[in-house]
């Protein structure tokens, strides 16, 4: 049988599979059902401050499979459900970020700049429209090149990339990342360090846990999500509470509901288009790279928009940063677009890419049936191979998932912009309530509440002098994979303290590192 | 025929504990109050599955509430200090690795953890630990890598566990040869890193089992004792020199000093679980079945393995 058999029965695989219930005769499969149930959870989780994609689906895995169990029948509708909260929370994350400036996950963190100040100006709508038109757009390009290429890239990508190259990588999104953000170079760097120093703490290949200073709530080291939610959205709520007490209550102006120009008209879609378009290829060649994630995508699909834009910018059009629309269709295509690309290592190495990754490794692994490597993809001479098969159940799910975006997503985003009609008295309260449940639910202890409130402050401190906390959420979530990485590649070289400079692929990423600084050094700031 | 064998096993033990189950519960232990089980592996990850599914098990065929809960790191340490100082009731036990209790505990000096510190339980499964590469890098035994390292070839071995890097190292040595040793986060890393090419070779406990059965990767060598069930032809440790082995389990255990009724009701209820339902099937298909090593047995196996450590630490040295 050849590929395009595997492909039609891994098609009808999601259609045909245990039927749920029936209508009119015609079986619906309980795969759909999970499909759209996972989605329908997904877009809420995203679209609710505090809580992100992988944190539902790490809640979800053990309870699908003590329902499902692990047979080869129950790969689908846990992977469809699995997939259906990706791609929903990837698309829902966008909302509190436009609506409220509290982003639930790094890679929505750009998409405030822009968001945020639309929705103030009463675009709240139209910010959301753009962010769904363009996180699809980026999804779907990057599931088109997924199932085109997912055989072949990640060989590809892999056979180049070794230890030394992979650290020499991690070093150079921390280069970028803190070079471009936030302006300046200088403040830039300072919260990465702080964000490289906040992930010694504990970790290390040693018996007893580092710079914890004897504390035991420590000992397992700060838990990431409280770091990261503290941070992003704590530092955020208490800068606005500030904002309040200085300026009053009443006087906060709050958004018209609907004011002129809060529509999206096919113009604009025709002038979004390439920013979407960069934005996807950026973020689908992102995706491909191993665990560098969404964030660097966002970053740099957001940092390319600008400078283009500030190029042929008109007098009358903001700023990046003073509620473009393109900064979101640049941002959101981006972080979107990695989702699919990420399935490149997953399906064809086995892994993982980012967090969401990790979970859709989790539960090909708790199942059977799907080992992801090479030979998911070996097209037998004669017989089927059944993992090929899963693979094309895996794709149509996730183009069906694309499908439930384009349209429920669609009606979804145009429903929550009345969210943006909450005054900024209620809205606070119940942020913080649910980011402290969040944080809560995940650590289970006091502990985790004061570690959240410390980095709340720290986020506070940072937005009060004007440092981007993006480069210090960045440097924390890579710092433990960028020391693990760089002690591997030392080892795995025999000891050799300059395998950075003696690979030649790692010396170009070392070189790139250094000349992204020198040169936002050397800018004129704006 | 082999899983056949292997099921006709798992059946006999599940009747025979299953019984032992039932006379437990005439004795009438009960927990006071849910049983807190620290599971010291990533969630998600196969041994936590197997930690939760037992739990289920446990709690379907008592009704005792079992809240599992994650306690990481540090190879089973942070787990087990956490347990230490846990009331001795029944109501604390915990999920780790015999090494946590062996090597690990001898490492982490300052700990404080020794084997009499805690109440031995029973144990889940055995890793089948091999030495596994690529299939691509042409290798068909253990002693073709070696002729490859001869020739001149710089091999990375990538590690999970100190201990392991020490066996790694003495393998080298023995077959003399150097390894360039890379110590990685658990044993998914050690494959990911095999698989993707960034490591030559590596210690896996289990994991390969489906990539050696599709023909990607290699059993080059067994770290045990005795042979792997998978690739029985694979020579063991003693074979190639080293007097060493990763023999190890997954093991349940409670503080110590806890009652014996206590001890007899808990063993007896999670190793039934062990072999019982889903908890049961996810074990076979993951570890190549359940090994049930409990009371005065455990006892030993774990006291050998805490001294047994330094020996293996200082021939390493």
């Amino acid at each position: 049988m050849g590929i395009w058999d595997h492909a039609v029965m891994g098609f009808m695989s999601v259609f045909s599979g245990p039927e749920a219930f029936s209508i009119l005769g015609v079986g619906i499969s309980i795969t759909l059902i999970m499909i759209l149930t996972g989605f329908l959870m997904g877009i809420t989780v995203g679209a609710t401050p505090g809580l992100a994609g992988p944190m539902a689906m790490a809640i979800a895995l053990p309870i699908l499979i003590s329902i499902f169990g692990f047979s080869q029948d129950a790969f689908l509708p846990v992977m469809g459900f699995l997939i259906g909260i990706m791609k929903g929370a990837t698309l829902g994350g966008s909302v509190p970020a436009i609506l409220f400036n509290t982003p639930g996950t790094p890679d929505a963190y750009m998409t405030t700049l822009d968001g945020y100040p639309m929705a103030q100006k009463g675009q709240a709508k139209k910010a959301l429209k753009v962010a769904h038109l363009s996180s699809v757009s980026g999804d779907t390009f990057s599931d088109v090149v997924l199932v085109l290429c997912a055989p072949f890239l990640a060989v590809l990508v892999e056979s180049y990339l070794d230890l030394p190259e992979k650290a020499a990588l991690l070093i150079l999104s921390l280069a970028f990342i803190a070079a471009v953000i936030g302006g300046s170079v200088g403040k830039g760097l300072i919260s990465m360090g702080l964000g490289l120093l906040a992930a010694m703490i504990a970790t290390g290949e040693d018996f007893y846990p580092r710079l914890t200073m004897g504390s035991p709530a420590l000992a397992e080291g700060f838990p990431i999500a409280t770091a990261i939610l503290g941070v992003l959205i704590l530092g955020e709520v208490f800068k606005s509470i500030e904002d309040m007490i200085r300026s009053g209550i009443q006087s906060a102006p709050r958004p018209a509901a609907t004011v002129a120009g809060d529509r999206l008209s096919f113009a604009e879609i025709r002038r979004l288009a390439p920013h979407i378009a960069r934005s996807s290829v950026i973020g689908t060649i992102i995706g491909a790279l191993p665990g560098i994630g969404s964030t660097l995508a966002a970053t740099l699909g957001y940092a390319f928009a600008r400078a283009r834009y500030d190029n042929k910018r008109s007098a009358s059009d903001p700023r990046f940063g003073e509620g473009a629309p393109e900064g979101i269709a640049a941002t959101e295509a981006a972080n979107s677009a990695v989702s699919g690309a990420n399935l490149i290592p997953v399906l064809s190495l086995g892994i993982p890419g980012n967090a969401a990754a990790v979970f859709l490794i989790l539960g090909m692994e708790s199942i059977g049936g799907f080992n992801p490597g090479p030979a998911v993809f070996r097209v037998p001479s004669d017989g089927f191979n059944p993992e090929l098969i899963m693979a094309f159940g895996l794709f149509t799910a996730m183009f069906l998932t694309n499908g439930l975006n384009w349209t429920i997503g669609g009606v979804f985003m145009r429903a929550v912009g009345v969210m943006a009609r909450v005054p900024k008295e209620v809205l606070l309260p119940v942020v913080l309530l649910l980011t402290l449940t969040a944080i809560y639910v995940q650590e289970n202890t006091m502990a985790a509440m004061w570690i959240a409130v410390g980095f709340g402050v720290l986020g506070y401190i940072m937005r009060r002098v004007g440092m981007s906390p993006l480069p210090f959420v960045i440097a924390f979530i890579l710092g433990g994979k960028l020391e693990e990485t760089a002690r591997q590649a030392f080892a795995a070289t025999g000891g050799d303290a300059f395998f950075l400079f003696t690979h030649p692929i790692a010396a170009a990423f070392m070189v790139m590192s250094l000349a992204v600084i020198v040169f936002n050094l050397r800018k004129p700031s704006p | 025929m082999k899983t056949l064998i292997k099921a006709a096993a798992a059946a006999a033990l599940l009747t025979a504990s299953a019984t032992t189950a039932s006379f437990a519960d005439g004795h009438g232990w009960k927990p006071e109050g849910p049983i807190k089980m620290i599971i010291a592996f990533a969630a998600g990850g196969g041994a936590d599955t197997s930690g939760r599914l037992i739990a289920d098990e446990v709690t379907a065929a008592t009704g005792w509430d079992i809240i599992p809960e994650q306690i990481t790191g540090k190879g089973g340490i942070n787990a087990l200090l956490a347990l230490k100082d846990m009331p001795a009731d029944g109501t604390s036990i915990a999920l780790v690795v015999t090494e946590s209790l062996g090597y690990n505990a001898v490492a982490a000096e300052g700990a404080g953890i020794t084997p009499g510190g805690f109440t031995g339980l029973t144990t889940t499964a055995g890793f089948q630990m091999g030495v596994v590469a690529k299939a691509d890098k042409g290798w068909a035994t253990f002693a073709d890598m070696i002729a490859a390292a001869k020739a001149g070839e710089d091999l990375s071995f990538g590690v999970m566990s100190p201990k392991l890097a020490d066996l790694a190292y003495l393998l080298g040595e023995a077959n003399g040869v150097e390894f360039n040793i890379v110590s990685v986060r658990g044993g998914k890393a050690v494959m990911n890193g095999v698989t993707a090419g960034d490591l030559d070779v590596g210690f896996m406990a289990g994991i390969q089992g489906k990539g050696v059965a599709s023909g990607d990767l290699v059993n080059l060598a067994s770290a045990l004792s005795e042979p792997l069930k998978q690739t029985p032809e694979a020579p063991k440790m003693s074979d190639l020199g080293v007097e060493f082995s990763a023999d190890g389990y997954f093991v349940f255990v409670a503080p110590a000093g806890l009652p014996d009724d206590a001890r007899k009701a808990l063993t007896d209820a999670l190793s039934t679980a062990a072999n019982t339902g889903k908890a049961g099937g996810m074990i076979e298909k993951a570890f190549g079945g359940t090994t049930i090593i409990t009371g005065d047995d455990l006892d030993a196996l774990l006291q050998s393995d805490y001294d047994s450590s330094g020996a293996l630490m200082k021939a390493a040295e």
